[in-house]
């Protein structure tokens, strides 16, 4: 699972997490690169929040140890951690003004007051909250607190920043806003970052590496584009992409062409490429392809693989169309331009490549 | 658009102009509800005020217009004398400068007991809500059971305790003994308030580098004056009205004002004062009363917001 980076800027090694006889995490390892943002990817309750904590220092752990810039800070207090922290709710103190905040932290290290006023407005500049120092946290929107608290990280000039799930508490645009501007945040400032989210838009568009969790173990570490394309089983399949991907249960059938089949469908794998080498072995699988990878009418037939089958739902999403539809006897959904018009019970013919598929064991929910 | 409203039956009722209710609900000030539940309130009102108002009454009037037996008419001829003499020169035992001196011990004991004990509470509060020590568990279900134990049950060992360590009868025992007895519903009280503040706060300034105490009195202290609030009114109320601890710990001198008031309203030589009794009682009960008025409305918002979570 280790990457193999020289210098990692975060390195935990075999690091476990038991509350009472809950296991959190487990053995689990992850080398995070000089200036590399990692997003932790997974449902409520994998464990990525606790991981960051675990990062943090705010939560002893159970095993393993934790470096950072090659120090052993296992048992190292928080604030010797070299880290700055974002959180979900904010947590301004709310009797402070916004400078307050800002400084609260340098004051507690008996920084100089020149240093201070200099680091805060250099962090009030980047994040252009300088109107807003004298005010109190009340009198702040929720991106604005959100930016104060991304600047109390960087006044503490760290080498590591760890956000959690920073945009949640925020509306849908604004989200979308502060994203871009993390991403500019950390061009400028080239940081190590690790960020928590259950977003799989922020996931891919901010990360290097997405880090996809499920029950406390890392399933998947890799570039978005990968994890996209390639996910190692059904869990990352399903977790990434919206709407999610399709899955047909079927039979593999081996020989010098392997074929997919399920009730009335044959699909050729010869375009398919096999994890491992050899070829793969009879066994009942699961064919996974994503709505977007459905070509639809004349585009369709132009695929290595075709099929007609009828409109029985249309869900209009503004920016394009989901089409629900049958293949194989199970409902499967299609990407098609918001143009087209649809109704129920038309004849369509979909189409696609199965270069773009995933092939999972039925019985591992493992990539084939 | 003709032959959709044909189609349903409702059509003609739907048309704008039509009669029918429209805008908010008239509300009959005389309702019968209304009625019932006015004059429940003010009889009851009546039933608890009526008592201080025969005091209020009483304690205006003379002697010789006590006699006449009618507790309940104004006074004819209104004496501020009865209270002069319940502060200043009424006789208990062998002292008599009136309330005053019971007062004053009152004060000497009450606020050094609420600075002490909310003081220790709180830290035990933020304690045991933030820094989950090993044991931190079975610490607060000890203390929490200490509520429970009835006073009488402690009475004499406590006796024992201050005479070996030589503060029997002082007040700085009696002190040390209100701190003590006020410690577990407090921390309770703390405890709960500190929960319910958002735990990500606390771990912001653990990042920022605050440790315990600057975690506590940069962070936490400044965010909990509601909670405050409620200590010290509960504090000052139960300490003031406290009797029985000011009975058994304190000797004749240093009696606190209501164990001061017991002993003029229950001596047994002479007439009975009532106007300069019921001058005393009103005299001892001004500070509870004082302080509920001043800090009513931030009482009951202290009292809400501690109780939200347990």
């Amino acid at each position: 699972m280790a990457a193999d980076i020289a210098n990692p800027s975060v390195s935990i090694q075999d690091l476990s997490l038991n509350f009472g006889a809950v296991s959190v995490l487990q053995t689990l390892n992850l080398d995070v690169a000089e200036g590399e943002f990692i997003v932790l990817l997974g449902p409520s309750g994998c464990g990525k929040s606790t991981l960051l904590n675990c990062i943090a220092g705010l939560l002893d752990i159970s095993d393993g140890r934790i470096f950072i810039k090659g120090k052993n800070v296992t048992w190292e207090e928080p604030k010797d951690r070299g880290i700055g922290m974002v959180f979900q709710s904010y947590a301004l103190y709310p009797q402070m003004t916004v400078e307050k905040n800002l400084s609260f932290g340098l004051r507690v290290a008996g920084v100089p007051k020149e240093e201070i006023a200099k680091r805060i407005a250099r962090a009030a500049e980047i994040l252009q909250i300088e109107p807003l120092l004298q005010r109190k946290p009340s009198a702040l929107s929720g991106g604005q607190r959100q930016r104060v608290a991304i600047g109390r990280a960087l006044v503490r000039d760290v080498d590591v920043f760890l956000f959690d799930e920073p945009l949640s508490n925020l509306d849908a645009k604004l989200r979308s806003e502060l994203r871009v501007e993390i991403k500019l945040l950390h061009r400028r400032l080239q940081n190590t970052m690790i960020y928590v989210t259950h977003d799989q838009i922020e996931a891919m568009t901010l990360a290097d590496r997405i880090a996809v969790m499920r029950g406390g173990v890392i399933q998947q570490l890799d570039a978005p584009q990968t994890i996209y394309n390639r996910p190692v089983n059904r869990f990352v399949a399903g977790f990434l992409g919206s709407p999610a991907m399709n899955f047909l249960k079927g039979e593999l059938e081996a020989g010098a062409v392997p074929v997919f089949k399920a009730d009335g469908v044959s699909v050729s794998l010869g375009r398919y490429q096999f994890d491992g080498d050899g070829g793969p072995a009879a066994k009942p699988c699961i064919f996974g392809i994503r709505p977007e990878h459905i070509a639809f009418g004349d585009a369709a037939q132009a695929m290595p693989f075709t099929a007609e089958s009828t409109v029985e739902i249309v869900d209009p999403m503004g920016s394009d169309t989901l089409v629900w539809t049958k293949l194989g006897g199970q409902i499967i959904s299609v990407r098609v331009e918001a143009d087209k018009t649809l109704r129920n019970g038309d004849a369509i013919r979909i189409g696609f490549d199965p270069a773009r598929a995933s092939l999972f064991d039925a019985q591992t929910d493992n990539r084939l | 658009m003709a032959d959709v409203a044909s189609l349903s039956p409702g059509a003609e009722a739907l048309r704008r102009g039509a009669t029918g209710p429209s805008g908010p609900k008239p509300r009959h000030v005389l309702s019968r509800r209304n009625i019932f539940l006015y004059g429940t309130l003010i009889v009851v009102a009546l039933y608890y005020l009526l008592p201080l108002y025969v005091m209020i009454v009483t304690s205006l009037k003379g002697m010789p217009e006590i006699r006449l037996g009618n507790i309940f008419s104004p006074p004819v001829e209104i004496t501020f004398e009865p209270w002069v003499k319940a502060w200043a020169t009424a006789c208990t035992g062998l002292n008599c400068d009136g309330l005053s001196r019971g007062f004053w011990n009152s004060v000497r004991i009450t606020v050094p007991s609420v600075i002490l004990s909310i003081a220790i509470a709180s830290v035990n509060g933020y304690a045991l809500a933030n820094w989950r020590f090993k044991g931190a568990d079975t610490f607060f279900i000890i203390l929490i059971v200490g509520a429970f134990i009835p006073y009488q049950v402690m009475i004499y060992p406590i006796v024992i305790i201050l005479r070996e360590i030589g503060i029997y009868g002082s007040l700085t025992g009696l002190v040390i003994v209100h701190s003590i007895f006020g410690m577990p519903i407090l921390t309770l009280l703390f405890r709960n308030y500190f929960t319910s503040m958002p735990e990500e706060l606390f771990r912001a300034a653990r990042v920022d580098g605050a440790g315990f105490w600057g975690i506590y009195l940069r962070i936490m202290l400044p965010m909990s004056l509601p909670i405050f609030v409620v200590a010290i009114i509960l504090q000052v109320t139960g300490i003031w009205n406290d009797f029985l601890f000011g009975v058994v710990y304190t000797r004749p001198d240093t009696y606190p004002m209501t164990v001061q008031l017991n002993n003029i309203v229950n001596s047994v030589q002479g007439v009975k004062e009532y106007n300069v009794n019921m001058a005393a009682t009103i005299l001892t009960g001004l500070v509870p009363l004082i302080v509920y008025f001043v800090s009513g409305k931030l009482f009951v918002r202290g009292i809400a917001a501690g109780a939200v979570k347990g």
